[in-house]
């Protein structure tokens, strides 16, 4: 059974769209919603919290509408990508607080933001005040009030922006535990591999359309299909160049400064050989190598062409 | 070999607050944050300093013969509430400004609304916040003002002679309270700055007296009273405590005013009390 089903859904701001004519079905797990910012996904997110109406179309979460609905936002947790809290309280005093919105008693509720604040590393500085943490705590502190009454959905807008690699690597891995104790996830992110580490079920979402839904190598083949932009920046740039044009799939050839830029048809051949070509040590140092391709909105633009 | 403990979480199975009162969570909170500040308890004790007075007052009235022009009237309570104007005025202005503006400073209405909470509970728990301080320094010293004067009196003849003063003492406040908690909270949820709310609502309350004041004194005519807020429910209270009305304002005009400007502060609310609204 879909956890968020869509049915022609759109939402609009005055004259601006923020969703338009979405259909689609959630199941079970981790999803990904990615999409760069300004896609609709927060706009989404808000609709599936019960926080906004849709402006057209039928929206159901956990089997029941959403809108207008509030008990069943207890078998929600929701994280904003904002900060969303008062300063001068501490992480344990605010999740309390919040606790009791969903009915729990002063006691019960400290005890449960307690176990929620542990589960996401943050017992040491409970006590502390908000705004003496970082940005990789607040974005905790945030994840810990939306699992605190143990919900059956969570939806967290953009909880990795922002943090360090080392804050990165240890929610993605809350995450998934929280997954494997069976919650439903829903995720949002503008970077794909923040998403593909976590789940490899998404759906892609861009200027308020979901373009795509499914298994995320799905997408990537997509975005593998396409012609495919390397910057490889060496020592010997011209060395590399020769090399590559004996190549097949290379489609394309530029220079720029210290670097040569490749347009490949078969972008994971190319990078065997480069990687060869690197290891055989002949065409000097690679100092860089990035794929402009990589980001989002190139493969945005590529499948709404 | 040591048993293994599940460590996960485990689903509630105590009493749960049931739905449709978590406003009440909203005003507890509220009030405990009111009445944490020192200086809030000294401004809620000094505006008792007129009930004290009008304690001794009818205390000298009952007791003294010689002080028997102090005798309480009905026209006594309705001055008594006329003097809490002012401490009605900085407790709405201190307690009010921040109830909305602060929640939309630190984006906390996105999280509040996420959970089992309806707007028109947040709302009626921040009214309620406001309603239960202003309550404090208007209907509760009068009524009590009426039992004191029962009390010293050593009789019920006068609150059987005045039968009207409580219902009359209890619809003012009311009248009063709403209306200006209703404008407060409006003001509050149009801003992120507590102190730009106080200086709105100062604005409301002086600005529409000062543009009477003016067209009174070039046109000598009351009627054009229902500008200022202050002399439309300075109105309504003489006529509910059944004194000389003081200005030719029709009391139907001064009520519709007074409903007018509750109805915009429901429709400032309905429209300003959501989650964010973000394309992102």
């Amino acid at each position: 059974m879909s956890i968020v089903t869509a049915d022609h859904v759109s939402k609009w701001y005055g004259q601006v769209i923020g969703l338009n004519d979405v259909t689609l079905g959630i199941e079970p797990g981790i999803t990904g919603l990615l999409g760069p910012n300004g896609a609709g996904k927060s706009t989404f997110m808000k609709l599936i919290t019960g926080q906004l109406a849709p402006s057209k179309g039928a929206l159901t979460v956990l089997g029941e509408p959403i809108w207008g609905n509030p008990s069943l936002y207890d078998r929600i947790g929701f994280c904003p990508e904002q900060d969303a809290f008062y300063e001068r309280m501490t992480g344990l005093e605010w999740v309390t607080a919040l606790l009791t919105l969903n009915g729990f008693d002063q006691k019960t509720a400290a005890e449960m933001a307690g176990r929620a604040l542990e589960e996401v590393e943050l017992s040491d500085v409970a006590g502390k005040k908000i705004g003496a943490y970082s940005k990789g705590m607040r974005q905790r502190v945030k994840m810990a009030q939306a699992l605190a009454h143990n919900p059956e959905l969570l939806i967290l807008d953009e909880p990795l922006s922002g943090m360090d690699p080392l804050a990165r690597r240890k929610t993605m891995r809350l995450i998934k535990e929280w997954a494997r104790a069976g919650r439903s996830i829903l995720v949002s992110s503008h970077i794909l591999h923040e998403i593909e580490s976590m789940t490899s079920n998404i759906l892609l979402i861009n200027q308020g359309r979901i373009l795509a839904e499914g298994n995320v190598h799905q997408i990537r083949d997509l975005i593998d299909e396409h012609p495919h932009t390397v910057y490889v920046k060496a020592a010997e740039p011209r060395a590399l160049a020769r090399e590559f044009l004996a190549e097949d799939n290379v489609l394309s050839l530029k220079f720029e400064e210290g670097a040569v830029v490749v347009q490949t048809a078969r972008p994971d051949v190319f990078y065997a050989r480069l990687t060869d070509m690197a290891a055989s040590g002949e065409f000097g140092p690679i100092q860089e190598v990035t794929s402009p391709d990589d980001n989002l909105q190139a493969v945005f633009q590529y499948l709404v062409k | 070999m040591s048993p293994i403990h599940d460590q996960g979480y485990r689903r509630y199975g105590g009493v749960r607050t049931p739905a449709g009162r978590a406003w009440s969570v909203i005003a507890k909170a509220g009030i405990r944050t009111l009445i944490s500040k020192r200086a809030f308890i000294g401004l809620l004790l000094l505006s008792w300093v007129p009930f004290l007075v009008r304690a001794v007052q009818i205390y000298a009235a009952t007791n003294l013969p010689q002080a028997s022009f102090l005798t309480p009237d009905a026209k006594m309570f309705r001055q008594f509430l006329e003097q809490q104007q002012v401490f009605l005025f900085f407790i709405t202005v201190y307690a009010g400004s921040g109830l909305i503006a602060s929640d939309r400073r630190a984006n906390a209405l996105q999280i509040y609304l996420s959970k089992p909470l309806t707007r028109m509970e947040y709302i009626f728990g921040k009214m309620a916040i406001l309603m239960a301080f202003l309550l404090l320094v208007t209907w509760v010293p009068a009524v009590l003002l009426l039992i004191t004067q029962i009390m010293f009196s050593g009789s019920f003849r006068f609150f059987v002679d005045n039968l009207f003063l409580f219902p009359a003492i209890t619809v003012f406040s009311l009248i009063q309270v709403v209306t200006v908690a209703a404008a407060m909270l409006a003001l509050s949820s149009l801003s992120k700055s507590s102190r730009y709310v106080g200086v709105l609502y100062a604005a409301l309350i002086f600005f529409s007296q000062a543009i009477y004041g003016i067209l009174y004194a070039i046109t000598r005519n009351s009627r054009m009273a229902w500008m200022s807020v202050g002399s439309d429910l300075a109105q309504i209270g003489d006529a509910i405590f059944r004194v000389p009305l003081r200005t030719d304002l029709s009391l139907v005009v001064a009520s519709l005013v007074v409903a007018g400007l509750i109805a915009i502060a429901a429709f400032i609310l309905e429209r300003r009390v959501r989650g964010i609204e973000v394309v992102a």
